[in-house]
Parts: structure tokens; C-alpha cells; sequence
């Protein structure tokens, strides 16, 4: 299985499970689907922390197998699973450790809160291998930290760390990397059950701000 | 190198400059301070991969000449001609599918603040000065700024900048997001420059502008709109990809 997925006292933990760096192979894809059509329904859900087996979250897509496999139509679907998830009224949290790049920050972007390492390595590298970030990345980071930034590291494909992602608002609190576990837990017991995506400025300023503090 | 009157423009490294050349000042003589047909043939110009606009000398742009503005516009007609010209101009650089940095040294006022908001990333000297001061001419901002600036710093300091007409130093544009970077003061081109070959001089002209059209249609479609347009633009890159490396393994 490439996505481990487990519920414990009402939280779903949704574990990237192709260690050591949990790429997002189209059969990732294909488990990721049938999980959210079965998130949708399950009763008593209330929260989902994302986080990856290991060290690392993930280094997002295959990209040779991707090249191999040039399909529109499942593209398309991959990026409406990631809005899907975006959609739950449950809180979804990603909880971020080691490398996080590509197709997997923006599984991350998707999420409503990222909590980060200290040591955690984040980007959109596509641009170096003449691509784009081509599930919804660019649109989500234009939108937590404005259209400059957008450009500016799509385009330079660069990594870059936890602290650097903190500033730009890209991840909502960076602690240490035994921390990040715990800390989404606390996140997912004490955040409202039905939330909308529209309203996160006011969860991150009264709930996971003050919790961090 | 290309020169109108009140504007000159060259080409470094696939990067595009555009300077705007009525010293000190740099006054704005009509709001299309660069005549569309003659701006399209600028950047239509080889292939620029980006383009950076700033002030000759110690200023950007002063912004519209008003007593001239108010001279030559005569009846009603006319002035919105004139400022639709203008208004097709800064739309025109806001949609271009290559990355556009304003470096705004000193003073960036009225018509000057209005394209550095039609432009993607805006680069400030520490001495740079911002603001919309029509309001104290009993005017507002016409070129598109009343709906551009709560767009990037949202409603309640925009409504600050165009109805109290405060000045904002670069300090204060940075804390708002109104500028993106703030250099020292005799360095802001170098760093524009060096910003801009970062982002483009490895990049293909197609992959900047695929991410730049995806950006735009987050502006301009509906978000499903938006998302089929991204994938199909992805997928064009990755088929061309897939397409380069068979050929170089063959």
C-alpha cells in the first residue's frame, strides 16, 4: 500500500507510506482517490493529519513515470482530488518533516495548516526540468504569499527551508522535528470539527498561533 | 536602444528595460505614457524572457502631469480617451506571460504607483516614497490603482492610501505587501537584474510563460476554469519533455 491510513480517537492519519521518500507514483494516485471518496463518508472524522512514513514527507512525483504517462484526463482528476480535500469541512492538517517538494508541497498547499520542521526542505522544482508545478501549487502559493512570491519561486525552482517557508506563509509554525507529531495532534483535538477554508486567517490566529505561542 | 519622448528601451541579456526618461521627475506627460502599437513592438522584440521598468535618475515616476493633464484634456470625452489609453497600456503590462519587476527609486506617486501595480514584482530603494495623491486635487486614481492596490494590500490600508492620500516609505510598503523587496539605495536595478536572471536565464520561454498564464488565469477565470487551463499547460510541457528526452536518447 502507498498510503498507509489509519483512524485513532476520531483522527485520521493519512501516512505517505513509500519510504524512504514516499513518491507520489500514479498508484498513489490511484489509493489517494479511493481513500477521499471513502473520507467523504466516514462518520465521526474529525480531522486528518498528512504526514509521511520516515524521515521525509515526500519528493513528490515520479517524474520518469510521469513523462511516460502523459494523460490529461488523470492530471485533471489529481488536481480535483487535491481541491476535494481542500472542500472537507473537517481540518485537514499536513505535518511536515524533511524534504517536501513538488507535487507533495502542493498535496501540503491543499491542506488548511502546515506544521514544519526546523530541518524540513520545501520547493516547487518543476522549472528545472522544464515543467510546472501542475497541481494547483502556483495558484496556492500565489495565494498565501502573494503573486511576486509565486513567480519568483516557481520560476527559480529553488529549495528552500522551513524558516524561509514560515516567512513567506507558506507553512503556519516550525518547530522541532520530534515536535511536528504532537503538535498536529494537539492541532487536530482542539480545532473546530467543521471548518471552511475560507475562514483560515481566523483558525491560524485563534487556534494554532496562541497553541505555538 | 529605442527612445520616444518621455521613454527609452533596451535589451540586456533577454531581459527588457524600459526607462522612464523625463528627469527628474519623470512626470507621466499623458497617462498612455508609451503608445500601445510602440510598446508591442518592444517587447515583441526577439525573445524577452522578462521585463524591468524604472525612473531615469533618482526618482520612478512622479506620476501624471496634471496641470498639462488638465489643459489638453478638454471636454469629458477626451480625458477618457487619453485615460484609456493609459488604462489598455498598464493592462497590457499586467497580462504580458513574462515576469514584469518595477525598481522604485524615490518618489512613486499617482500615475507612477499605478504601473507598479500593473507590474509582478516591485523592487523599492530604502529612500522610495509611495502614494496616490489625487484625493488632495479633489481626483482618485484612474488607471485601474482603486481596484489593482486592495488586491495586493487588501481593503483597509488601500482605502487609507486613496482616500487619505498617505505617503508610504518603503518600510511601511513592505509590512503591507505592497513591496516585495526593499535594497539599498543605489543598488535596486543590480538587484531587479540579478532577481530577474535567476528566475529566467535557464528557463525556456515556454515554461515562463505557461507559469505566468497559469498565474493570470487564476486572475481572470473561474477556479475549475483555472484548473483544467493549468493541467492542460503542465501537460503540454510534459509531452514537449517526454518528446526531447527520446530524441536526445536517441
Amino acid at each position: 500500500m502507498m498510503i498507509h491510513w489509519m483512524i485513532e480517537g476520531g483522527i485520521g492519519h493519512l501516512k505517505l507510506n513509500q519510504p524512504p521518500s514516499n513518491t507520489m507514483t500514479m498508484d498513489f494516485f490511484r489509493e489517494m482517490r479511493d481513500l477521499v471518496n471513502k473520507i467523504k463518508y466516514a462518520p465521526g472524522l474529525k480531522a486528518i493529519i498528512i504526514h509521511g512514513h520516515g524521515r521525509h514527507f515526500s519528493s513528490g512525483a515520479d517524474i520518469n513515470e510521469l513523462l511516460d504517462n502523459v494523460d490529461e484526463q488523470a492530471m485533471l482528476e489529481n488536481h480535483r482530488l487535491f481541491a476535494q480535500m481542500e472542500q472537507f469541512k473537517i481540518p485537514v492538517i499536513s505535518a511536515i518533516r524533511g524534504v517536501c517538494i513538488g507535487s507533495a508541497f502542493e498535496l501540503a498547499l491543499f491542506s488548511h495548516f502546515r506544521i514544519c520542521s526546523e530541518d524540513a526542505v520545501l520547493g516547487l522544482p518543476e522549472s528545472n526540468f522544464n515543467l510546472m508545478p501542475g497541481i494547483g501549487g502556483i495558484q496556492r502559493v500565489a495565494r498565501l504569499a502573494g503573486s511576486a512570491k509565486a513567480i519568483e519561486i516557481t520560476l527559480r525552482g529553488n529549495t528552500f527551508p522551513a524558516e524561509d517557508a514560515l516567512k513567506m506563509g507558506l507553512v503556519d509554525v516550525v518547530v522541532p522535528k520530534g515536535e511536528v507529531l504532537p503538535l498536529a495532534l494537539i492541532f487536530a483535538r482542539e480545532l473546530p470539527e467543521n471548518i471552511d477554508i475560507e475562514y483560515r486567517a481566523f483558525y491560524l490566529h485563534k487556534y494554532i498561533k496562541p497553541l505555538n505561542a | 536602444m529605442s527612445q520616444i519622448d518621455f521613454a527609452t528601451f533596451e535589451i540586456l541579456n533577454e531581459v527588457g528595460i524600459i526607462t522612464l526618461d523625463l528627469p527628474p521627475g519623470n512626470y507621466l506627460p499623458i497617462p498612455g505614457f508609451i503608445p500601445l502599437k510602440i510598446f508591442k513592438q518592444w517587447i515583441g522584440s526577439d525573445h524577452l524572457k522578462g521585463l524591468i521598468i524604472r525612473g531615469r535618475g533618482k526618482n520612478f515616476s512622479a506620476g501624471g502631469n496634471l496641470e498639462q493633464l488638465f489643459k489638453e484634456s478638454g471636454p469629458p470625452d477626451t480625458m477618457q480617451c487619453l485615460m484609456n489609453e493609459g488604462i489598455e497600456l498598464l493592462n497590457c503590462i499586467q497580462n504580458l506571460e513574462i515576469p514584469v519587476i518595477s525598481v522604485i527609486s524615490g518618489v512613486c506617486f499617482g500615475g507612477g504607483l499605478e504601473i507598479a501595480l500593473a507590474s509582478h514584482i516591485r523592487v523599492a530603494s530604502e529612500n522610495a516614497l509611495l502614494a496616490f495623491p489625487e484625493v488632495s486635487h479633489n481626483l482618485m486614481p484612474g488607471m485601474g490603482g482603486t481596484v489593482r492596490l486592495p488586491g495586493v494590500i487588501g481593503w483597509s490600508y488601500a482605502v487609507n492610501m486613496i482616500l487619505g492620500g498617505d505617503i508610504i516609505n518603503a518600510k511601511a510598503g513592505k509590512e503591507m505587501g505592497l513591496i516585495d523587496y526593499i535594497v539599498p539605495k543605489d543598488q535596486p536595478f543590480t538587484f531587479a537584474l540579478n532577481l530577474m536572471q535567476k528566475m529566467t536565464r535557464d528557463r525556456p520561454l515556454k515554461v515562463i510563460k505557461s507559469i505566468m498564464k497559469s498565474l493570470k488565469n487564476a486572475r481572470t477565470l473561474s477556479p475549475e476554469a483555472a484548473m483544467a487551463e493549468e493541467t492542460k499547460l503542465f501537460c503540454k510541457l510534459a509531452a514537449d519533455e517526454a518528446e526531447r528526452r527520446k530524441t536526445e536518447e536517441a
